[in-house]
């Protein structure tokens, strides 16, 4: 009796800190996580104008498990308008159509907060007809950062699974 | 063998050796509990809904686990608790192999297959279950 008395002690403790600290944590996770199959999934979608040497293209469950790890920084390549009504959450925007014109590194660096090069990035954009996601993966390789994947399937394959969206605003389909 | 068991020495060393494998494992999935999250996904036997409880609470269960062992604080509960938890670990790897899933274990943050972490856990078993039938309660700082 004394050591289950101890346990509950010890895994009430144990929930205490565990949950509590996750609201201070700069790894914060959320108490319910998205984590399911996707029986669905299709696999990577790569597109016609991929060549040799292109980050790897990723599957929308791959896409899901390194959103839910937080294993990754999603950056969406739409225009801010698009980005604004529907988005993975967490992903930071960075219009490829509106970059400037030269030397991209100081623009896409200080747009990612000056992540580490080696740091894991997997761009997106709407969907299979769209291509940014590919133009500003193979512009960032350019840049060095090494470990880049592309989701093509995007906002829309996303969405399609139901899984959660960043909405900044209401917009018409 | 009861002597053996009970005797003084082996069970601090046992506590020692248990207690900081516990904290040590501890470590990596508090800093990362997401990616731990990751490691008990791919085993494909916990509610997706339950993961990210068990991410967060989990590595603190073994940390005061730890702690209790080598310290001797609520030191019968965290004895329980090491063999329970020893026990779910190897079932959960077992289940891994059985089904053939080419899994890394996450325990202990480097790679390690869920074969050669479960031949490592039944090991480690043999050291919880002396911690248990021991009956030695020497540098503990409680009695209990």
């Amino acid at each position: 009796m004394e050591a289950i008395r101890q346990s509950v002690y010890i895994l009430v403790i144990a929930s205490v800190l565990g949950l509590g600290l996750n609201l201070v944590s700069p790894k914060r996770i959320d108490y319910v996580g998205e984590w399911r199959e996707l029986q669905e999934g299709v696999g990577p979608i790569v597109p016609p104008s991929a060549e040799p040497g292109d980050p790897m293209f990723i599957a929308v469950d791959s896409a899901l498990l390194d959103f839910n790890s937080r294993a990754a920084l999603f950056v969406d390549a739409r225009e801010p308008e698009e980005f604004e009504c529907g988005t993975i959450p967490g992903a930071v925007n960075i219009p490829f159509d509106y970059l400037p014109e030269g030397d991209l590194g100081p623009y896409i660096d200080s747009a990612l907060s000056h992540l580490p090069k080696g740091a894991k990035v997997i761009t997106f954009c709407s969907g299979e007809e769209c291509d940014l996601s590919l133009h500003l993966a193979r512009n960032m390789q350019s840049l060095g950062y090494s470990n880049l994947a592309i989701f093509f399937g995007g906002a829309r394959e996303w969405e399609k699974f139901e899984l959660p969206m960043e909405r900044r605003r209401q917009c018409d389909d | 063998m009861r002597r053996l068991i009970d005797n003084d020495l082996l069970t601090a060393a046992t506590r020692l050796a248990v207690g900081g494998i516990f904290i040590y494992s501890a470590f990596h999935k508090i800093i990362d509990p997401g990616n731990f999250g990751r490691f008990i996904w791919n085993y494909h036997i916990a509610p997706g809904a339950l993961i990210n409880l068990a991410a967060l609470i989990l590595p603190w269960v073994e940390l005061l686990v730890g702690l209790g062992l080598i310290l001797g604080i609520l030191y019968r509960g965290a004895a329980l608790l090491v063999n329970g938890m020893t026990v779910v670990f190897i079932i959960a790897l077992a289940s891994a192999v059985v089904r053939g899933l080419n899994i890394d274990c996450g325990c202990f943050g480097d790679a390690e297959s869920a074969r050669e972490a479960l031949v490592r856990d039944i090991g480690l078993l043999a050291l919880t279950l002396q911690i248990w039938f021991s009956r030695s309660r020497r540098w503990l700082c409680t009695r209990r």
